[in-house]
């Protein structure tokens, strides 16, 4: 009879040990600093790694597991979505272009943000750290994924989604996008830890997830509903990571204490500002609204925010800089980027319009304080040209961008709604540009990293937008539609009014439905 | 600038300034913003010699900026109030750009105290 082997079985616990912080070893050929240099030179002093609670005890093998049985669900509905036609069960052809804006600007930050954690997973010299950040990289990438899984069913139908990845890197209103995660990346892994981690997916990220993903349960969009549901869990541990990496930094060393908080008045503003994007997509751009920008800021940032920045007092945090203006900035930012998509609307991958009557009614009572006095003049104007003889108007000259956050610079100034926020310095014998005093600072700080700044305007007068035919010096009657070609977007189709274009035509075509929700025909 | 210069980074970090005034094909940037006129959503972004007059500025380029707003044509260039920046300046029409200090990325904001936009008639 054989003598039988008794396995002797680990436990969760050791399991989990065994699995994460025992895979760690400290070098012997080579020192530890020279091998793990990066979360020293920020200047984070750690004097005991031991210290890191692991905000979420999964292993890689407990990890594929979860990871697959959400996988096979959101699949089953993404194809059961296709064979139905749910591209038709929308409630109108407008909110596809909310859809656009995700493909086009949230999706590839989910790939940068996978390239950021490979990096600090590979970076940080404590391995519960090193653990958490590698795991988190691969939720990245499988979201950037899914996403381009869950939305590519309507690229089959509608237009401004052929060519998303190539835009993300070319365009000028996804390079605030593309230039926040790059400046995080950039940063060493604590910076980028407390700017996606913390700032980013803790602080901001209702912000970010509500809208669209309510958006889309709202206007019957199944299938990126189901993704945001399979989401949802890597959410909440990526915000768990957040506040451990903040906590940890801040109970490690006081020296880290004001080092952190300078991140943190730079990447709520970042933040901030790249979330102008998803307030206008939020007030104007679904058909059938969830709530308004105003009140989900209210609601995430100053309710859920104000209490976790009261809890971090006790380390001697404060308020990030710049809190108050981005409150005072709930009332107008979302008018204020959606007239600036729409004067820019040939210059866009999406389609652009003036709400209807009833839409601004509803802003109206959302936005009482502001939207009557400072907004619907202009809409009415644009509207009444549209429809007269003059036409669809369309900016045709290039807006001046921040040099930071490279939105245009269309903010207004705190307490003053009629005033453009501007702000200069010198920096090695050239002047550079601001929206605000915030994103002033932030180049102050660092002025060598973004005095490199890609900025698509500038780009653009450079030459390095155009087709190899144009002569940057001259590039003709109309730069705006030879750097569209460029960028391989079909002017008139994946862009321009609602009113003309093919999505709405053939939506009625294929859905027979002749009226669309609040266009009021 | 003040010096709040807090970068830090490994290794060697070249000085890259992307958008020296050599790439422009021999024109230099020029911001221009017309207050209180958010019809145009932020001030605008355009390459000119830098020999350019300043009257063409008020002859050929605004008018092809700002001339779809309805309250364009009406400014009395007289009385309009302009600023280098912050700095009120006078501008001399038959001068150049150069003349009046206003280089590579300089911003001219421009005020018309009886047509005030957002303020008043239009509301934009």
């Amino acid at each position: 009879m054989d003598t039988r082997v008794t396995k002797k079985k680990l436990g969760l616990k050791e399991r989990y040990a065994a699995m994460t912080r025992d895979l760690h070893w400290d070098t012997t050929y080579q020192p530890m600093d020279k091998v793990f240099p990066y979360d020293r030179y920020e200047g984070i002093v750690v004097h005991d790694w031991d210290k890191w609670e692991d905000p979420f005890r999964l292993t890689m093998e407990a990890y594929w597991k979860y990871q697959g049985e959400k996988e096979r669900k959101l699949y089953a509905v993404i194809e059961a979505f296709a064979q139905n036609h749910g591209e038709l069960g929308v409630t109108d052809a407008r909110y596809i272009n909310a859809l656009k804006l995700f493909i086009q600007g949230v999706t590839p930050l989910e790939y940068a943000a996978h390239r950021g954690f490979a990096h600090a997973g590979r970076q940080f010299t404590g391995a519960g750290a090193r653990v958490a950040a590698q795991m988190q990289a691969v939720d990245e990438l499988r979201h950037c994924q899914t996403e381009t899984h869950a939305i590519s069913h309507y690229n089959k139908y509608y237009n401004g989604m052929h060519n998303a990845p190539a835009w993300f890197d070319n365009v000028w209103y996804l390079s605030v996008p593309k230039s926040f995660f790059e400046d995080a990346y950039t940063g060493g892994p604590f910076e980028f830890l407390t700017a996606v981690s913390f700032s980013f997916e803790y602080v901001l990220t209702n912000l970010l997830f509500v809208p669209f993903m309510s958006g889309a349960a709202h206007n019957g969009d199944l299938s990126t509903v189901t993704f945001g549901f399979s989401a949802q869990s890597d959410e909440s541990r990526h915000m768990t990571l957040g506040i451990e990496c903040i906590k940890f930094m801040l109970e490690q060393d006081p020296q880290n204490v004001p080092i952190v908080q300078r991140w943190m008045d730079k990447w709520f503003w970042r933040g901030y500002r790249l979330l102008t994007l998803v307030a206008m997509m939020q007030d104007y751009m679904l058909p059938k609204r969830v709530m308004s920008w105003k009140e989900a800021w209210t609601m995430y940032a100053e309710e859920n925010g104000g209490a976790l920045f009261a809890d971090l007092a006790r380390y001697g945090i404060r308020k990030p800089k710049g809190w108050e203006q981005a409150c005072e900035g709930k009332d107008h930012i979302s008018h204020q980027a959606w007239a600036t998509f729409y004067q820019y609307g040939h210059a866009t991958a999406f389609h652009t319009w003036v709400p209807s009557k009833d839409e601004m009614d509803w802003l109206s009572s959302k936005y009482p304080d502001s939207f009557d006095r400072y907004y619907r003049p202009r809409l009415e104007h644009w509207d009444k040209q549209a429809k007269g003889k003059e036409g669809r108007w369309y900016n045709q000259v290039l807006p001046m961008l921040c040099q930071v956050c490279q939105v245009p610079t269309l903010f207004t100034e705190e307490g003053d709604p009629t005033q453009i926020s501007l702000r200069e310095t010198d920096y090695h014998g050239m002047k550079y540009h601001f929206c605000s005093d915030h994103c002033k600072e932030i180049f102050e700080h660092e002025p060598k990293k973004y005095a490199q700044s890609w900025l698509p305007v500038h780009q653009i007068y450079q030459g390095s937008c155009y087709p190899d035919d144009i002569n940057p010096a001259s590039p003709g009657d109309s730069p705006v539609r030879e750097v569209m070609r460029y960028y391989d977007v079909h002017a008139g189709e994946d862009n321009g009014d609602f009113t003309n274009s093919k999505d709405r035509k053939h939506f009625r075509a294929w859905s027979g439905r002749m009226k669309p929700q609040g266009m009021g025909e | 600038m003040t010096s709040k210069d807090m970068f830090r980074h490994i290794g060697d970090y070249p000085m890259i300034q992307q958008d020296t005034e050599d790439k422009f094909h021999g024109k230099h940037l020029l911001y221009l913003h017309w207050e209180n006129h958010p019809m145009f959503a932020a001030p605008f972004c355009i390459p000119v010699p830098r020999t350019l007059p300043f009257g063409a500025v008020i002859m050929e380029v605004l008018p092809e900026l700002y001339g779809e707003h309805p309250e364009f044509e009406d400014i009395d260039w007289k009385s309009v109030q302009w600023f280098n920046s912050n700095k009120r300046f006078i501008p001399d029409v038959g001068k150049s750009l150069e003349h009046h200090g206003i280089g590579h990325k300089s911003l001219i904001r421009f005020r018309t105290p009886a047509l005030e936009g957002i303020r008043a008639e239009t509301g934009f």
